[in-house]
């Protein structure tokens, strides 16, 4: 309806232009019918009964044409009314076409423009009989072909009747110059080539062709954004535009496509349409960059990704001035002096100069061996990325196990055996670990038993007891205590009673097998009556204090120190011969400790700062272990016979392993104070060192059957409860020998068992 | 005040109980969870008061159990402790508690004193200055018996009746000795000595039927004895101890027995026997372990091992447990018939010193006293794994020995010279 609104309007048009035309001049109303005939053709697909209407009534015009033109504007106006009326007609709800159409509309003008220009010089005549609103041209019935084909004719074509078109007489080209010169309308005159025609534009046409020209509607007076109002908006409206209830028909479902549906579900049942695999979304990309399997490549991206720039040069300095100051001069020695150097040992390859001004510095003469000399370093040398190793010091430190899992080891004091009136100088556990003695300053011998604390035996001696041991063997039941400048053999009497029996008739055996041997320096005695009834049994006489005694492990041999003695302070004792002996001529030193192997023959002398291992039965020195350390106290050996762990007064604690080397195999020093006594546990991987500070520090020494592995040594408890009493702390210590447990003396009167 | 009654979460409560005398309806309480075990007590009084309508009540104090295990804390902490919610209905036992024991009597001897063992009428002693003592239980000495040359470490009684008694006596000097007391004259004799032991003797105990004793030695040798008058022993006259002479009564008589069995395998100290059966007999060793023996294959049945030296073991008769006193601070509780290495039940920590004595009651299954080296004997309920239910203090030094084979006395006896006498009071059996 929109087409029909548009045809209206240009029918109004052209009948107002033409009412003008009529007027003026009776020159060309084909045009008009041109143009109409033209819109017509456009929108007559929308409605062509109104457009028809229309133009039968024009053509009906055409019949009393000439004579009257008031006639044909009446009939004009009348087709307006018609037209009018049509548009009443008008649904709202086709106007939204309208913007369309009227781009159509002018498309095609633009593309006819030269068709209608052709068909201007048509005879006056014949115009509006030839008219007709179904063919583009009826004056020409030739058809669209080239014209050029009748250039050879004297006619131009056909008329609708067939009658040939004779082409007008056209002037030579002085007529055209003449034509030029006289006729003002020359310009605007064109040749209808249809026709052969020439035709002169009028004003009107002008406008038209100006119009079109500036891309502009052909009619000046049309204006294509006239206002109006959008109904159908993007936005939602509560109301419906129209008040007409919906179609029924918008209730029902379609049954044409119900059918359509039904038709492909069934061949989608049947399979003959499979349904559309869906698109791999993945995109698909060759990898330009990804590693390339030649080394080539890998080495090239290594070298795009890892790109290591090269070295700066160092900027130049005060000496590189032109104008240094002064001290950066050299001196005539100087100058001497590089001179005579090397040139790859020269701290700088130039000498520096002073220039008054800028101006007057020369060129470098060396300029281009120094940039050779650069890129040649450049090449040469490959530049590599210099790794940081990270170091922790964390992770410098050993991997030690955690002291609960090297568990079983004394932990805390159980019983403490209070009964001495002064400083527990030592303490030795019986082999069995019922019982164990002391010896005190308060000049008694104690024997208690462990389990419960209780003492069971009190021996007066005449003085301070140095040391005690018990005899390893378990075959005898015997103590030495060394006791001033004696050493003292006493049969505890605990134990097996046949046991106790058997060591005195033992001991009464040795008398009468040999006799005493009097050594000189050692003199063997009997005790007296009264006090083998107190359970001493035999006294060894030495000339000066005996500080330290120790048995071998079968129990027949002990050995006894005297520090005082000068080479005579070492002496080796045979029980079943009551006989010593010393086994070094000369004296190495002030003699500490004596120390048995406990399967080997050999006897270990800890001197102050060495210990020397002799074997006794070759008689000659094996090893001599450098402890480190200043003053030795203290010397035990494990029980397999290859590690020694040697206490000393500097409060260091040195763990040797002899197969090893004669130096320390590694040096504790946790001690604060010095270390009075060292001692392996004879089961468990256990030792400890008692100190002056009041502290046993335990600690656990695994030692591999493997000898490639070294021992581990983790130090595991601190051990308190004694007190200090002036300046001494714990005097001696032992461990069980089958349980976990340590005994420990100390200056504060008191044994303590640590559990 | 309102706001904060409302703000504690509460939670249902079902009392039971096994002691039927004091069974309450089945209805569960709704309690704030702040609640602790007097609150507890006092509603359980008022429950048990409204239906006591018709006799006297008379308060009583309850001891309250979840899941076999005593209410020491508040019911909030409980509940956390053990992963509960207020949501479910938390069902408790009360029993009526166990009353506390009074000091009875403090029986003062001349040295430590290293074993006890009572009868209804009778106290018997052990000494470390080598004598064994009778007492009555009323605190007066009835004799002293020198005999042994070293000190005693373990008596038990054989047989006891109104005319007198036959004990059992172990020493440090590697005999024991079996003495037979006569009531009316007062008199004692030492029927038999026993040797064969190579070190000292450190526990001794009489079996079920009286009919024969266990002896440990330091060594670990187990060996079985007969009590009879003339099983087991060569009728030899024992005449070559000089010290014996001291008793001249018993010397005559005294003839020297010799084991009936002799049982090897521990590797160090036996400590403690106790039978469980009329075959078998269980011994703990410094060795670390429990071994239990069939003295009709003369086998080793069962190895437990454990971490520690056991000091001391009792075995219950009615619930067939066994505790174990051990160098550490713990009583052990074992299940002697798990194969497994699970044997241990519960441990119970509150010592602070080795427990040297462990001893269940004889006539209930849940308590037991311990005594350590802390100076305490402690009483305790087999629930309870972490508070003793009384620590009885009067030691003033290491607890070595305790006895409960009377149910009326708890005895110990300690390195202080003295042996304490404790009245399980009012315990109803």
């Amino acid at each position: 309806m929109a087409a029909a609104i548009d045809n209206m309007s240009s029918q109004v048009k052209k009948v107002t232009e033409k009412r003008k035309l009529n007027e003026e001049t009776d020159k060309d109303p084909g045009f008009f019918d041109e143009q109409y005939n033209m819109k017509n053709d456009a929108n007559d697909l929308s409605d062509t009964s109104d457009s028809e209407e229309s133009i039968f009534s024009e053509l009906d015009d055409i019949e009393g044409e000439e004579s009257d033109s008031g006639k044909s504007v009446s009939t004009d106006e009348s087709s307006l009314e018609n037209s009018e009326e049509n548009s009443k007609d008008d649904d709202a709800e086709e106007e939204d076409l309208r913007k369309e159409e009227m781009k159509k509309d002018n498309t095609t003008i633009v593309t006819n423009v030269g068709s209608w220009l052709d068909s201007k010089n048509m005879p006056e005549v014949d115009e509006y009989e030839e008219d007709s609103s179904d063919e583009e041209d009826i004056r020409n019935t030739v058809g669209n072909i080239p014209l050029e084909w009748y250039n050879d004719y004297p006619h131009i074509g056909y008329d609708w009747r067939g009658r040939k078109i004779v082409k007008p007489a056209t002037g030579d080209e002085l007529d055209k110059f003449l034509d030029k010169m006289d006729n003002p309308d020359y310009w605007r005159t064109v040749k209808d080539r249809q026709t052969g025609q020439s035709v002169i534009l009028s004003d009107q046409d002008l406008d038209i062709v100006q119009q079109i020209q500036a891309g502009k509607y052909p009619d000046v007076s049309y204006n294509p954004y006239e206002p109006w109002v959008d109904f159908f908006s993007h936005d939602t409206m509560v109301h419906p535009v129209t008040r007409q209830p919906e179609h029924k028909r918008s209730f029902i479902p379609s049954k044409i496509e119900k059918e359509k549906v039904s038709k492909i579900l069934h061949a989608i049942k049947m399979g003959w349409i499979k349904p559309r695999v869906p698109k791999d979304e993945t995109a698909k990309f060759y990898d330009l960059w990804k590693d390339g399997e030649s080394s080539q490549t890998a080495a090239m991206e290594r070298r795009l990704k890892h790109h290591i720039p090269a070295p700066k040069l160092m900027l130049p300095g005060h000496e590189e001035s032109y104008n240094p100051p002064p001290e950066y001069l050299l001196t005539p020695d100087e100058v001497e002096a590089w001179e005579n150097q090397e040139p790859e040992t020269r701290k700088i390859n130039f000498i520096p100069k002073k220039y008054p001004h800028l101006r007057s510095v020369p060129a470098y003469t060396r300029f281009i061996n120094d940039r050779f000399e650069r890129c040649l370093d450049l090449y040469l040398c490959p530049r590599q990325r210099k790794m940081r190793v990270h170091v922790r010091p964390e992770d410098l430190i050993p991997k030690l196990p955690k002291p609960r899992d090297l568990q079983p080891f004394p932990t805390i004091c159980s019983i403490v055996y209070i009964g001495h009136e002064d400083f527990v100088r030592c303490i030795s556990v019986e082999p069995t670990g019922q019982f164990f003695a002391s010896g005190s300053d308060d000049r008694t011998i104690r024997i208690w038993e462990v389990a419960t604390g209780r003492c069971l035996k009190t021996l007066q001696v005449e003085g301070t007891v140095k040391d005690i041991s018990w005899c390893p063997n378990s075959n005898l039941c015997l103590v030495a205590a060394a006791i001033n400048s004696t050493v003292v053999l006493l049969n505890p009497g605990t134990g097996d009673k046949l046991l106790a029996n058997g060591t005195d008739a033992t001991l009464k055996n040795s008398l009468t097998e040999g006799e005493t041997k009097d050594s000189g320096a050692v003199v063997w005695k009997e005790v007296p009556a009264e006090k083998y009834d107190t359970g001493f049994r035999l006294t060894l006489e030495f000339k000066k204090e005996v500080s330290k005694v120790t048995w071998h492990s079968k129990g027949d041999y002990f050995a006894t120190v005297e520090p005082q003695a000068g080479d005579g302070s070492v002496m080796l004792h045979q029980l079943s011969r009551r006989r010593s002996q010393n086994p070094f001529r000369k004296s190495k030193g002030l003699v500490q400790s004596v120390l048995f192997h406990p399967t080997r023959p050999y006897l270990f002398v800890a001197t102050q700062r060495y210990v020397r291992v002799y074997n006794l039965l070759k008689q000659e020195l094996t090893k001599k272990l450098l402890t480190n350390c200043k003053w030795v106290s203290s010397i035990a050996i494990h029980p397999k016979g290859d590690n020694v762990i040697i206490g000393s007064y500097d409060c260091r604690l040195g763990w040797f392993d002899l197969d090893l080397s004669t130096k320390p195999y590694q040096t504790l020093r946790h001690h604060k104070k010095a270390i009075r006594q060292v001692s392996y546990h004879k089961r468990y991987p256990l030792f400890a060192s008692a100190s002056d500070d009041g502290t046993v520090i335990v600690c656990h020494g695994m030692v591999y059957a493997d000898l490639l592995q070294n021992p581990l040594i983790v130090p595991v408890k601190i051990l308190r409860g004694h007190k200090v009493n002036k300046a001494l702390g714990v005097l001696d210590c032992m461990f069980h020998p089958t349980q976990p447990w340590l005994l420990s003396a100390g200056a504060d009167h008191t044994v303590r068992l640590f559990t | 005040m309102e706001t904060d009654e409302n703000a504690v979460a509460h939670i249902q409560v079902k009392f039971f109980t096994k002691q039927q005398q004091y069974a309450i309806q089945d209805i569960p309480y709704s309690l704030p969870v702040n609640v602790g075990t007097t609150e507890l007590n006092e509603l359980l009084n008022g429950i048990l008061k409204a239906d006591f309508v018709e006799t006297e009540w008379k308060k009583l104090n309850f001891d309250f159990l979840h899941n076999g295990e005593f209410l020491r804390t508040n019911l909030t902490e409980h509940i956390e402790s053990k992963g509960l919610t207020t949501e479910t209905v938390l069902e408790v036992e009360y029993v009526e508690q166990t009353p506390a024991p009074r000091p009875q009597d403090s029986l003062k001897h001349d040295d430590w004193v290293s074993a006890v063992k009572s009868t209804p009428d009778l106290i018997l002693t052990g000494c470390y200055d080598n004598t064994i003592h009778l007492w009555t239980p009323k605190g007066s000495h009835l004799m002293t018996i020198p005999g042994h040359l070293g000190p005693v470490k373990a008596v038990d009684w054989i047989s006891h009746d109104e005319n007198g008694g036959q004990f059992v006596s172990a020493s440090h000097d590697q005999t024991l000795m079996i003495w037979q007391w006569d009531r009316q004259k007062n008199s004692i004799e030492c029927a038999h000595v026993c040797r064969g032991h190579t070190r000292s003797v450190e526990c001794v105990k009489v079996d079920a039927s009286h009919t024969r004793f266990a002896s440990g030695c330091w060594d670990g040798m187990l060996k079985i004895w007969s009590t009879g008058e003339d099983e087991g022993g060569s009728g030899e006259p024992d005449d070559h101890e000089q010290s014996q002479k001291k008793l001249k009564t018993n010397q005559q008589k005294s003839v020297t027995r010799t084991p009936l069995l002799t049982l090897a395998g521990h590797k160090e100290s036996l400590s403690s026997i106790v039978w469980t059966d009329t075959g078998e007999v269980c011994t703990g060793s410094w060795d670390h372990t429990i071994r239990t023996w069939d003295l009709e294959s003369g086998a080793n049945k069962l190895t437990l091992p454990g971490a520690k030296v056991l000091l001391n073991l009792s075995w219950s008769p009615s619930s067939h447990l066994l505790l174990s006193g051990s160098a550490d601070r713990h009583v052990r509780l074992w299940d002697v018939r798990v194969p497994d290495g699970t044997a241990v039940k519960s441990t119970y920590t509150s010592h602070s010193g080795w427990v040297s004595c462990v001893s269940w009651s004889p006539n209930d299954t849940n308590l037991f006293i311990s005594g350590s080296y802390d100076n305490l004997l402690k009483l305790w309920d087999v629930r309870s794994t972490s508070v003793p239910l009384f620590n009885m203090t009067g030691h003033e030094n290491k607890i070595l020995c305790c006895d409960w084979s009377v149910p009326d006395h708890m005895i110990s006896g300690g390195a202080d010279t003295t042996v304490k006498i404790f009245e399980a009071a009012g315990h109803s059996s």
